[in-house]
């Protein structure tokens, strides 16, 4: 494949160039309700090329071989199109080169486990809230995709690397009369089978909780302290921080970036954050990324002060930042974007119960169900929580939605647990050209916010 | 796609094979500057057999192996997914024009002298920061199967959307242009949004509460997105539609008449048969407040003993990869029948009241029970018929069968909201909003 790729990086006269091959396996056994609705394994594969002439940068997708000439020249006019119009040219980082194979280690490869094994192991999962009175459907899906990735760059790197994400997702419905209510499940990971194995004490006990909710009482809107378990707190980070972290979404914002400066203190001191794709047994762990960039671990805050970003060679060369290799596509047909890796709280000294006397009045919420960032403003769900009075933990309440500004909500994370947890599945979308990130990893231990803006219902 | 379906017939008992080509052409402006460019090259084949009653499913990117692709659809049949229904045969269907010649040959200059004039335009006339995404694709489909059905079709889009920023938030008013082949920006567009930014530079923190409130276009992918949950075959059959037993009776505001129109090709996008080879027509899901229909694809209509409607699309509530899915039921030709007023006209109906422009986290939430529960992204803030400022950090909610039974009125102009759909600006009242106050 190498030499296939070599010769279409030939066929480019630009400054620099990369060219990406990819083999994406996708294997998948869904459940609506009682019914099996799909089982198969696919794959499918593609090229993805970019370029860079007189500071005009452009990318190209195709999926036939055959296309490889049409692709070469779209790509070259295009590139040379925006170096005609561009005020800024784009430059690059330097970075080492590399020549390098990696394949992870795996906890049982899902490519080794049968067909009829993965769909017993799920049939067993989706049995069990079904087998509740007050659970009316489930959907649950089990998928496990391997991207063998070949890249090579003009510079002389060359790198093979297989990701393999194996994981259950979907959600269970409970119904009472004209109430509807659902919790998500949620169980996988980038090191094997094994994550998914073992699950039947969670299936039953988010059974319980939709159950549960179904009595609960709804929210009142209003603002609210919060404690948040580590499933939030990690979307937490994600949504309220994360994206911002993101160089590519603030570059060509000259207001933000300002706002945004390495040194500025958006955060309450007790907050540390961390991204660290190189944690081997957690889901956003790679080696490289595709352009080619060894991922490193960055932290981001410092005792609530910006201290680092995430960065494609692009966006490192035009802050003047370190590279830190988080340049990521969803798989072989898109161009890669800066994206977190795992990224979360560093943990405190605080156990729940501390947080929860220190909350005193106010709302202990948990698991994330969807979360979004536009600007300052982000928002995420929570899947359920409990009333707290005088420090104890009361009734059930649903339908948690909350809305918070990037620039005040860090401040207001006052205290940071000692229960470091991370998140086993992802999917985070982003982009004018949407991708989906299937290994967005985030965590957190819980934490204490205040004043935060719940919608109600 | 000949060969390969006289293969499968042999073998299975049933057999459709679904392909596609696409080309698209991307351009990105940031800071008022051409910053990035990405097109795509895109085909593939995708396989669906039917033997014993069992589905099976198989897709490629590269048709090289006709044997080993029909293997691999053979032991997905392994699985034992349950397929009762027929692949159907579809002979007439309505000419439609689909196709802007224009687009295949628009060069990528034009794009990108038609947004750097928007740009120029928007920053001649306001301090934004400015983002610009202009994109112009062709594509074919074509769908055969073992029924005799051979149909197919070629389209064209171009669309381009414009987003005006508040320095130092990120966030915006957007606006977006689509046609089937390459347009200007109506002034009219470019001047709503110029209008709406310079009357709201100032933020304010009104005190929450019930209230009016007024569903800007993209804001209502929330509405849409219960709406499309209550009237899936998919949801009713699964018994967690809280419409299900309520066709014939009042569900919204008699304001409200919601259509699914794939045939008007005055639209781009639009389609003479879905993705199972249906052929497509006009459905009415709401008649003025009245729930009539709810939509088809082929599985659900066979396991309901429904006629199926047409609407057996392979997509995702987020879209995705159409080769790799599965079709299910999606209203993918959504509208909501405009009303009288002018934008104008219904804030003026507004005493104090939220305009919610863009709804954020209409994704989450308990979508199947209607709820919503959206930060504004930005909202507008208005007094006594006039839009005085923004909010920040507020939020609206409710449910989708409370809030569109209180509609005040509906507006007169259509938009692309950001699902597909094309929707009127929508006027609720009580609706409840939650402040920092």
């Amino acid at each position: 494949m190498f030499d296939k790729l070599k010769s279409i990086l030939s066929r480019l006269d630009a400054d620099y160039a990369d060219v990406r091959y990819e083999v994406k396996k996708d294997t998948i056994v869904s459940f609506s309700g009682k019914e099996l609705t799909e089982v198969g394994a696919n794959s499918a594969d593609g090229f993805v090329i970019r370029a860079l002439k007189d500071g005009g940068m452009a990318s190209v997708v195709f999926t036939k071989e055959t296309d490889a000439e049409k692709a070469v020249r779209s790509v070259m006019e295009n590139a040379r199109l925006i170096a005609k119009n561009v005020a800024k040219p784009a430059t690059l980082a330097e970075v080492e080169l590399v020549q390098d194979a990696f394949v992870p280690a795996l906890d049982e490869d899902p490519r080794e486990v049968s067909m009829s094994e993965k769909l017993k192991l799920v049939r067993k999962y989706n049995d069990i809230p079904l087998g509740h009175d007050g659970v009316a459907t489930t959907s649950i899906t089990y998928q496990d995709v391997i991207r063998e990735k070949y890249f090579l760059n003009s510079e002389g790197t060359q790198i093979r690397e297989d990701l393999v994400t194996t994981r259950i997702a979907g959600e269970i419905i409970g119904k009472d009369g004209d109430l509807t209510q659902n919790v998500r499940v949620s169980t996988g990971g980038s090191h094997g089978f094994s994550t998914v194995r073992d699950q039947e004490d969670y299936f039953e006990k988010r059974t319980k909780i939709v159950l549960d909710l179904l009595k609960a009482k709804p929210v009142d809107g209003g603002v609210h302290n919060c404690v948040l378990n580590q499933s939030l707190a990690g979307v937490f980070t994600h949504e309220a921080f994360g994206h911002y972290s993101e160089a590519d979404l603030i570059e060509n914002l000259p207001s933000m970036r300002e706002k945004m400066k390495i040194g500025s203190k958006l955060g309450h001191d007790v907050l540390n954050i961390v991204d660290n794709a190189t944690l081997a047994d957690q889901l956003g762990f790679y080696r490289y990324d595709d352009e080619g960039v060894q991922v490193r671990p960055t932290q981001l805050m410092k005792n609530g002060v910006l201290t680092g970003r995430l960065h494609s060679r692009r966006s490192a060369a035009e802050f003047g930042e370190p590279v830190s290799g988080h340049c990521v596509a969803q798989d072989y047909r898109f161009a890669p974007i800066i994206r977190m890796g795992t990224i979360f709280i560093e943990p405190g000294t605080h156990s729940l119960e501390d947080l929860v006397a220190m909350l005193g009045d106010g709302l202990y919420i948990l698991d994330a169900k969807g979360g979004a960032t536009a600007g300052e403003n982000f928002t995420f769900g929570a899947q359920y929580g409990y009333l707290v009075k005088d420090g104890k933990i009361g009734e059930m309440v649903r339908d948690i939605n909350i809305s918070g500004n990037l620039y005040e909500t860090m401040k207001n994370i006052t205290a940071v647990g000692n229960d470091l947890v991370f998140s086993k599945i992802g999917g985070c979308g982003k982009g004018p050209i949407m991708q989906m990130n299937m290994r967005s990893c985030s965590g957190g231990p819980h934490i204490l916010v205040n004043g935060l803006v719940i919608g109600g219902a | 796609m000949e060969q390969l379906l006289q293969m499968a017939k042999k073998i299975c008992d049933k057999t459709e094979i679904y392909s596609i080509e696409y080309a698209d052409n991307s351009v990105f402006f940031e800071n008022a500057e051409l910053n990035n460019m990405d097109s795509k090259f895109q085909s593939g084949i995708s396989l669906r057999i039917i033997k014993e009653g069992k589905l099976g499913f198989a897709y490629t990117r590269n048709l090289t192996d006709r044997q080993e692709f029909l293997q691999n659809a053979l032991d997905s049949l392994k699985g034992g997914v349950e397929a009762t229904f027929d692949f159907p045969l579809t002979r007439k269907l309505p000419q439609l024009d689909t196709f802007d010649s224009s687009v295949e040959n628009l060069s990528t200059e034009k794009i990108v002298g038609e947004c750097a004039r928007v740009c120029d335009l928007l920053k001649s006339k306001t301090d934004a920061e400015i983002e610009m995404v202009a994109s112009a694709h062709v594509g074919n489909l074509r769908i055969m199967n073992s029924a005799g059905t051979d149909v197919s079709m070629r389209s064209s889009g171009y669309e381009i959307f414009g987003n005006i920023i508040y320095p130092g938030t990120g966030v915006g008013v957007w606006r977006a242009f689509m046609d089937k082949g390459f347009g200007m920006m109506p002034d009219d567009l470019v001047n709503e949004m110029i209008d709406l930014y310079k009357k709201t530079s100032r933020v304010l923190e009104p005190k929450g509460g019930k209230m009016k409130v007024l569903f800007m276009p993209s804001s209502q992918i929330t509405f849409n997105w219960r709406i499309l949950s209550g009237t899936s075959s998919k949801s009713v059959y699964e018994k967690v539609s809280p419409v299900a037993e309520k066709v014939g009776e009042k569900i919204f505001d008699e304001k409200l008449t919601i259509l699914d129109d794939p045939l008007n090709d005055k639209f781009p996008g639009a389609r003479c048969f879905d993705d199972e080879g249906v052929a497509c027509k006009p459905l009415t899901i709401v008649e003025n407040g009245v729930l009539k229909s709810f939509y088809y694809d082929l599985d659900y209509a066979k396991k309901m003993s429904a006629e199926p409607t047409g609407h057996g699309y392979r997509t995702t509530r987020w879209g995705g990869d159409r080769l790799t899915l599965k079709p299910i039921p999606a209203l993918s030709h959504m509208s909501i029948k405009p009303g009288k007023k002018s934008f104008a006209e219904l804030v003026k109906l507004m005493d104090r009241g939220i305009i919610i422009e863009n709804a954020l986290g209409f994704h989450s939430g308990n979508i199947p029970n209607g709820d919503y529960s959206v930060g504004m992204n930005p909202g507008f803030y208005v007094e006594k018929g006039e839009i005085v400022g923004r909010v920040k950090d507020a939020m609206v909610a409710g449910n989708i069968y409370d809030t569109l039974k209180n509609v005040v009125d509906v507006g007169d102009k259509l938009y692309p909201c950001s699902d597909g759909a094309w929707v009127p600006v929508i006027l609720c009242d009580n609706v409840s909003v939650a402040t920092k106050n």
